[in-house]
């Protein structure tokens, strides 16, 4: 284990959570992320017992997860895999794959809230989504201030935003300043 | 007081406020326009060009004239629309455009100056001497004529914006939306039901029609609770659909606390981005005016709006109870607001119809074939002169409603190119269906406007969307309600040879369009520039179709032949700060921080901008005074010792597949395919013109794994470049990609003792030249088993590497490298110390790749392999770009005190400083401790054989002329045995 220690994508030690009336966001440290990519010619393996999901959408498993990301390309997740070479483990579960290590790539918020109609309420502030179809187990990659996020409805009332970890503050600024002014 | 009594006011709720310092009354419900009224006040601005005397003219959003400044210091905002402005308790409120009082403007001197204004006036009078427009001319008629001045202070309020979804977006919500809405509502579809005013009902509200039996207000009342206890139907008040977009795609504002004295921690407005899959346009329609002599003044006003004031706000139109009120019309519509009127008690001097057979609808006196021919009333409307049957009289009026037909509000159909199409039955444009599919125009936007007609039609659109949504239309009862007659007859203006007003915001006169037509200005277009009929606030809302029918007039053309108005968003005004959306300062755009920022800042670094990245510029140590000093410093210590910088912003991209290798041939210039496993290749990448794109490392950590990296201004072009070779030009390759610059932070450790350092940091791993050779690369861990990969490469020529570990370690590397390497005097340098280290180098960057140079320019013209092709190189051969022969030198100064600027251009000294004997340019320079000198890079013609040579490096824009001599771009070290070693 290496001595040296980790920061949080917004450059503290611990996660950052705030609660904004019924919403609460939360910085996601210890999730894993890999990438698969299909070869020419492989059909879509089985990766943690999960099946890779259609596009549009995400399946949640018990040790790992997924969502998809483009033809022949999903990320897999492995929640509380973000100190561990997690990119190896999914190789090793789709050897024929091309799997590169997206951890540190990428920063994830959860947003988690009373009602749907909260978490409706602030995507509408800040994704060009129509959430009547996306309910739970939808993901798609979309534009947020000016930056790329991959958004899943992890439940009914919980969201993950998925934002570059170089832009973790100006993510969690959006997220946050839209919490706030729901609030009013 | 001109209160009258109902109306849609809250009698309990009186509001205080003041109109120029001075304090008045109104209630809950009111306008200010409605609540000036009812006090009396007509008179409330002053006019554009002649600074003549103003009152209200309409009661919605069309309003050209009652503009005035809303709140005060910061929050003063101009050209605020009486009409649309709700009162709030304390609100205050500024006429515009008048110098001393507004009863005594100083500048009405203008109006008996009116000949000298004329149209097109500026174009013809101020055009010698040529210099005076802009220094004299322009600002003297900018202070004179104009409307409201900016506060010039910062906005102190938020914005916000959003993106909403639906199946049927209904915009406006009167007989027709309402309708619509409750179909649609019922019928399951997912409705938002948009109306800029703070209450639904739009026309009902005005008009004293009854609905089943009962007051409109009742029915709306009934069908708001419905659409509200739909969990499917939206209802945005205050909101204006101002524009249609792509897609079905309509922009919309929400006045969020417009209507509150100060937005407290709410936002001002919403910027809503609507996505519709049908919109169901009712928006009503705006009632013309008909010009006549004199017939600007106070009191002067559209009859529609008249019984909107009387029927909503329970306010006459004068401003002593009492005065009698006379209506102008050219069909039946403008006998209503006498009906109304007269049912409120209002005096009503009679009906001056236009048409020679009409009749009252009850009991005033009609003056049938009858012309308003002219008015009086220093400040407000005191006598209009009706002729009639040859004779002419004066009569005592404190009002004068002008009714001269509707135009269907057709605005958003006529966006993405709809033409309106004229209606001879109804002598209005009517929305054509060339407009924007999926918007369905209904009732009075049609040119449908009875209230019967309205609501059924408004039922019909719904049914129409909801099958194209293949969902089923439910049974609809429609309230019973009557139409009153719409006959008209086509009148417009009523000739003379006083000055007869067109448009009130922009002082256009019939006398002004007929003047363009005298000088040829006909078509729509030329008359618009040409008077400025139309522009401003209100574009033309209450004018464009009266102009067009005076135009028609004196071509001897119809109407549709003299052509329509090209409608564009927004509807209305929108403030440019609802379209930013809110973000500013900081929060304008994003920036991306790089994995050390924390560590850089607690070191005292100073940042820059790159791109969206802040990167650490360089770090001042106490006791350093100049940026230069810090400089020097950083560059000597990565010489002499070992310096450490972040570089995590240059993009990484992450190449697998069996065709790896054959496809990153294709990418670069040079061959990759052949790199060997663990060694890294500096590679060009060119664009399709043959010129150079990007360049950068390459590194082949297996046989079908590389890491390629690219400049950090092109990390993004470079990814998007290749995604699009990959999925389109040769999908048949098995390749992928993706994106890993911010997975792995890397940092550079450069200098002769950066062995030294990093052994310090390796799990045991041999740092050896034999073992780890120049250009290597591999897989390793450091710090006790943290994966990491390591390149041997060198930006600034000395023994060099650079350090890839999880960006979440990043911070604790860069701490650790700087702890364990004080002994050997460890510095960490910023961007500027990497450019100088660079540039002494001789290695191109982005000032050397600028779209305009290739790769034999740089002098490395023989890695565009000719073994094989890849993008760019077969045009990086063709006739003119083959043969440039400017090649990239070094420049010293002469004088090593005098630095010579990038972008200056090179000259054979004493030559002419021209274009044909222009020798090339410089594109980086630096001060270089190195050297101990100013020095720089550029591209000379034939420059690679002219090294000693003495040139001229020009800067005509500062007048400045540097010595230079010629010597070869690698300042230090050219045999590259440092970074060998």
């Amino acid at each position: 284990m290496t001595d040296l220690t980790p920061i949080t994508a917004l450059g503290a030690e611990a996660p950052r959570a705030r609660t904004f009336g019924p919403l609460t966001i939360t910085e996601v440290a210890d999730l894993g992320l890999a990438s698969l990519a299909l070869r020419k010619r492989q059909s879509a393996p089985t990766v943690f017992g999960l099946s890779l999901p259609e596009p549009g959408k995400a399946v949640t498993g018990d040790t790992a997860s997924a969502f998809w990301t483009g033809p022949g390309q999903w990320m897999i997740e492995g929640p509380g895999q973000g100190d561990s070479d997690f990119a190896a483990r999914v190789k090793a579960e789709a050897p024929e794959a091309s799997v590169t290590e997206q951890t540190d790539g990428f920063t994830a918020f959860d947003v988690v809230a009373a009602t749907s109609d909260q978490i409706d309420a602030l995507m509408a502030k800040l994704v060009n989504v129509d959430l009547s179809r996306f309910t739970m187990g939808h993901a798609t990659r979309t534009g947020l201030h000016h930056m790329t996020v991959f958004i899943i409805r992890r439940a009914d009332t919980r969201l993950a935003v998925i934002g570059m970890r170089t832009l973790a503050d100006a993510v969690w600024h959006a997220l946050s300043d839209a919490a706030k002014r729901l609030e009013v | 007081m001109t209160r009258l009594s109902g109306g849609l006011i809250d009698r309990n709720a009186p509001l205080n406020f003041t109109f120029n310092g001075k304090p008045y009354q109104g209630f809950e419900g009111d306008t200010l326009a409605s609540a000036l009224l009812a006090n009396g006040v007509q008179l409330v601005g002053r006019s554009f060009k002649y600074h003549r005397p103003r009152g209200v003219v309409a009661a919605g959003s069309e309003e050209p004239n009652a503009m005035v400044t809303l709140r005060d210091g910061a929050w003063a905002e101009p050209n605020t629309r009486a009409t649309v402005a709700e009162l709030f308790n304390g609100l205050s409120a500024r006429s515009q455009n008048h110098v001393g009082p507004l009863d005594r403007d100083f500048l009405a001197v203008n109006d008996l100056l009116s000949p000298v204004f004329a149209a097109g006036f500026y174009y013809k009078t101020f055009m010698w001497p040529r210099a005076f427009w802009e220094k004299l001319y322009e600002p003297i008629i900018r202070k004179a004529a104009g409307l409201g001045a900016l506060s010039m202070l910062p906005d102190p309020d938020a914005y916000d914006k959003g993106f909403l979804h639906c199946d049927v977006l209904v915009i406006g919500a009167g007989a027709v939306g309402l309708m619509a809405a409750l179909t649609a509502g019922r019928a399951g579809a997912r409705v938002i039901l948009a109306d800029e005013d703070f209450r639904l009902g739009g026309r009902l509200l005005a008009e004293s029609d009854l609905l089943d039996g009962a007051a409109a207000s009742d029915w709306v009342a009934g069908a708001r609770a419905e659409l509200e206890s739909l969990p499917n139907v939206r209802i945005m008040t205050r909101t204006t659909v101002f524009g249609v977009y792509d897609h079905g795609i309509y922009g919309a504002v929400e006045r969020v606390a417009d209507h509150l004295p100060t937005p407290g921690d709410k936002v001002r407005q919403t910027l809503w981005r609507i996505t519709a899959k049908r919109a169901v346009l009712a928006a009503g329609a705006i009632e013309r005016h008909m010009p006549f002599a004199d017939n600007d003044r106070p009191g002067v006003m559209l009859a529609g709006a008249m019984r909107a004031f009387a029927n909503r706000w329970g306010a006459a139109p004068v401003r002593k109870a009492g005065d009698p009120v006379a209506v102008f019309t050219n069909g039946d519509d403008g006998h209503r607001t006498a009906l109304d009127l007269i049912a409120k008690g209002v005096e009503v001097l009679g009906v001056i119809d236009t048409r020679p057979q009409a009749k009252a609808f009850g009991d005033y006196k009609v003056f049938a074939g009858g012309r308003v021919t002219g008015t009086k009333g220093r400040l407000g409307l005191q006598q209009i002169e009706i002729a009639q049957g040859g004779k002419s009289s004066w009569h005592r009026v404190g009002a004068l409603g002008v009714a001269g037909g509707w135009n269907p509000n057709v605005h958003l159909a006529a966006h993405h190119r709809g033409r309106p199409v004229w209606n001879d039955d109804i002598l209005a444009f009517v929305p054509s269906d060339n407009g924007p599919s999926g918007l369905i125009p209904a009732g009075a936007a049609k040119g449908l406007g009875g209230t019967a007609q309205a609501l059924s039609d408004g039922v019909r659109a719904a049914a129409e969307a909801l099958a194209d949504l293949e969902l089923t239309a439910p049974e609809v009862a429609l309230p019973v309600t009557t139409d009153f007659s719409q006959a008209q007859e086509a009148f417009w203006h009523v000739p003379g040879k006083k000055r007869a007003w067109v448009d009130f915001q922009n002082d256009v006169t019939v006398k002004d369009i007929s003047l363009a037509h005298k000088e040829n200005m006909r078509s729509v277009e030329h008359l618009k520039r040409w008077t400025t009929l139309g522009m401003a606030t209100d574009q033309g809302k209450t004018s464009n179709i009266s102009a067009l029918a005076v135009m028609a007039e004196l071509s001897g053309a119809t109407i549709p032949q003299t052509g329509t108005t090209m409608f564009r968003p927004p509807y209305t005004g929108v403030s440019l700060a609802v379209l930013g959306g809110g973000d500013t300062g900081k929060h304008f755009r994003p920036s991306r921080l790089t994995p050390t920022h924390h560590w850089a800042a607690a070191k005292g670094a100073t940042f820059v901008e790159v791109g969206q990245w802040m990167r650490a510029q360089y770090f001042t140590k106490d006791g350093e005074t100049t940026w230069r000093e810090t400089v020097d410093r950083e560059v000597l210590a990565v010489r002499s010792g070992v310096g450490i910088c972040d570089v995590t912003t240059l993009g990484k991209i992450d190449v697998q597949g069996a065709d790896a290798g054959a496809f990153l041939n294709r990418i670069y210039a040079n061959m990759m395919g052949t790199l060997k496993v663990g060694m890294v290749r500096y590679g060009l990448m060119l664009r399709e013109d043959g010129h150079l794109c990007d360049d950068g490392t390459c590194a082949r950590m297996a046989e079908d794994h590389y890491v390629v990296t690219t400049t950090t201004a092109n990390a993004g072009a470079v990814y998007r470049n290749m995604e699009f070779a990959r999925q389109c030009l040769w999908p048949e390759l098995d390749v992928q990609l993706i994106s890993t610059t911010d997975a792995w932070a890397q940092i550079a450790v450069a200098g002769p003792k950066s062995r030294e350092l990093l052994t310090r940091i390796v799990d045991g791993f041999d740092l050896s030249n034999e073992a780890f050779p120049f250009m290597a690369c591999a897989d390793l861990t450091v710090c006790n088993g943290l994966r990491a990969r390591l390149f041997r490469i060198s930006f600034s020529g000395e023994l060099a590497y650079e350090i890839a570990v999880p960006a979440r370690y990043g911070q604790a590397l860069m701490a650790r490298l700087d702890e364990l390497g004080q002994d050997l005097g460890v510095t960490p340098y910023g961007t500027e110390a990497l450019g100088v280290l660079r540039i002494e180098k001789g290695h191109a960057a982005g000032n050397e790749l600028n779209g305009q140079t290739t790769a034999q320019m740089l002098g490395l013209g023989k890695m565009v392999s000719s073994k094989k092709d890849s993008i760019g190189a077969i045009m990086s051969r063709r006739g003119g770009l083959g043969e440039d022969t400017r090649r990239l030198v070094g420049l010293k100064s002469v004088n090593p005190k005098v630095q010579a600027m990038a972008g200056s251009h090179l000259f054979d000294t004493g030559a002419a400083q021209t274009m044909a004997t222009d020798q090339g340019w410089i594109t980086s320079s630096c001060y270089s401790p190195h050297v101990e000198g100013y020095i720089a890079l550029g591209y000379l013609e034939n420059g690679d054989a002219r090294l000693g040579e003495v040139i001229t490096a020009a800067n005509p824009l500062e007048g400045q002329e540097v010595q230079v001599e010629v010597v070869l771009a690698h300042f230090v070290d050219p045999e590259g045995g440092r970074l060998r070693d």
